[in-house]
């Protein structure tokens, strides 16, 4: 027996027909006008499919394109950072050694 | 900052206000906490003005990706708030200006909301969708139904213009058997499970195009149902499920839900 509790793209209707549709309970100060619950379910679900089937094709480049993923952006910025610290260490290490290098020709 | 309240559900007196602080609010800042009156208490949480005023709220609800986070927070609170009280559920966007206006609004709502809490202690909400592929259905239809099959005896007999005529007629037919039959297995279906349950409410059927499903729904009810119950009633679904498949019918069941249907005031609306 499979109980789901309905939290994926696929049951967006259950929640969405049953968070907002009919049966106020009780009306708030705020009034929050709504569209209603069909179009509302309509357009949600075409994006979330969109994105599925964007995924489904291969074409999520836009996760790893820094310049449009923040996440991307900084695993960029970290992978340049530590190759800009690998790079001075070595740099650092050649100095030493040249210069003790030259000094131990002069000496 | 002006302060305002966001209204979760109702849930009956007795736990401390710091008893669910552990779950986070609507806006991701401010925590659960709850504010206790006679007999029942409030579960909410502050949200800032300038982040929820009426005008914000109103601009906000354009972007779908923000009404689809925060209607599921909404839902997956309350589900959370399920396993450990009673509760009467609210809406999304219950939203109070001051504590003193939820306040008087728990005031005048209190013997309902106290009636309500009694009538839906020790019982679940489960939802129950039915789903037909109706080419599977009519398909057996077509090659079982005894009158289709009389019928296209009948017309095997007739003349070649005379068999072209009644053949869409019988066409037609058929698309008004399976259309009957829907309804027929819907309505055999629900009274079984309405047996079993101590309330009900049909719910609209939604098209193809809000399911994003291939199926067409064709029936949509939410049942309130006494936990000793439950397995039984799963049972019955189960073994529905199994019975039908073969002829195209499939029954989605979710739960168990804030009593989100049986909690309506017919009498008042503030």
């Amino acid at each position: 027996m499979s109980i789901e509790h309905p939290t994926q793209s696929n049951s967006i209707v259950d929640v969405l027909e049953t968070v907002l549709d009919k049966g106020v309970v009780v009306a708030g100060d705020i009034k929050v006008g709504l569209a209603d619950v069909e179009l509302l379910t309509i357009k949600i679900r075409l994006i979330i499919a969109s994105v599925d089937k964007a995924k489904e094709i291969g074409m999520d480049w836009w996760e790893t394109d820094p310049y449009l993923s923040s996440k991307a952006a900084e695993q960029s910025t970290e992978a340049l950072e530590k190759e800009n610290k690998e790079l001075r260490q070595r740099l650092e290490h050649l100095e030493t050694k040249m210069h003790n290098h030259t000094y131990a020709e002069k000496g | 900052m002006a302060e305002l309240l966001y209204l979760y559900g109702v849930a009956p007196a007795g736990k401390n206000n710091e008893a669910f602080s552990d779950l986070m609010g609507i806006d991701g800042e401010h925590p659960l906490f709850t504010i206790g009156f006679e007999d029942c208490m409030a579960v909410v949480c502050r949200l800032d003005e300038s982040d929820y005023g009426e005008e914000i709220i109103e601009k906000k609800t354009k972007e779908l990706d923000w009404i689809q986070e925060k209607a599921f927070h909404h839902h997956e609170t309350l589900l959370k708030l399920r396993e450990r009280t009673n509760i009467v559920p609210m809406k999304l966007f219950t939203i109070y200006q001051s504590q003193n206006r939820l306040s008087d609004v728990v005031q005048a709502h209190r013997e309902d909301w106290n009636e309500l809490l009694t009538e839906i202690a020790g019982k679940e909400e489960w939802n129950l969708k039915i789903y037909c592929d109706p080419n599977r259905l009519r398909g057996n239809i077509e090659k079982n139904h005894p009158d289709v099959l009389k019928k296209r005896e009948d017309i095997a007999g007739m003349s070649q213009g005379m068999q072209y005529l009644q053949k869409k007629k019988l066409d037609g037919w058929i698309d008004q058997v399976v259309e009957e039959e829907q309804l027929t297995f819907s309505k055999q279906m629900h009274d079984t499970w309405n047996g079993w349950a101590d309330r009900f409410m049909e719910k609209k059927i939604w098209k193809k195009d809000v399911t994003g499903k291939t199926e067409e729904m064709s029936w949509n009810g939410a049942y309130l149902i006494s936990s000793e119950n439950v397995e039984t009633f799963l049972e019955l679904v189960t073994e529905a499920n199994d019975r039908h498949r073969e002829s195209g019918w499939k029954i989605e069941v979710t739960g168990p839900w804030p009593a989100y249907h049986f909690v309506t005031l017919a009498k008042s609306e503030v």
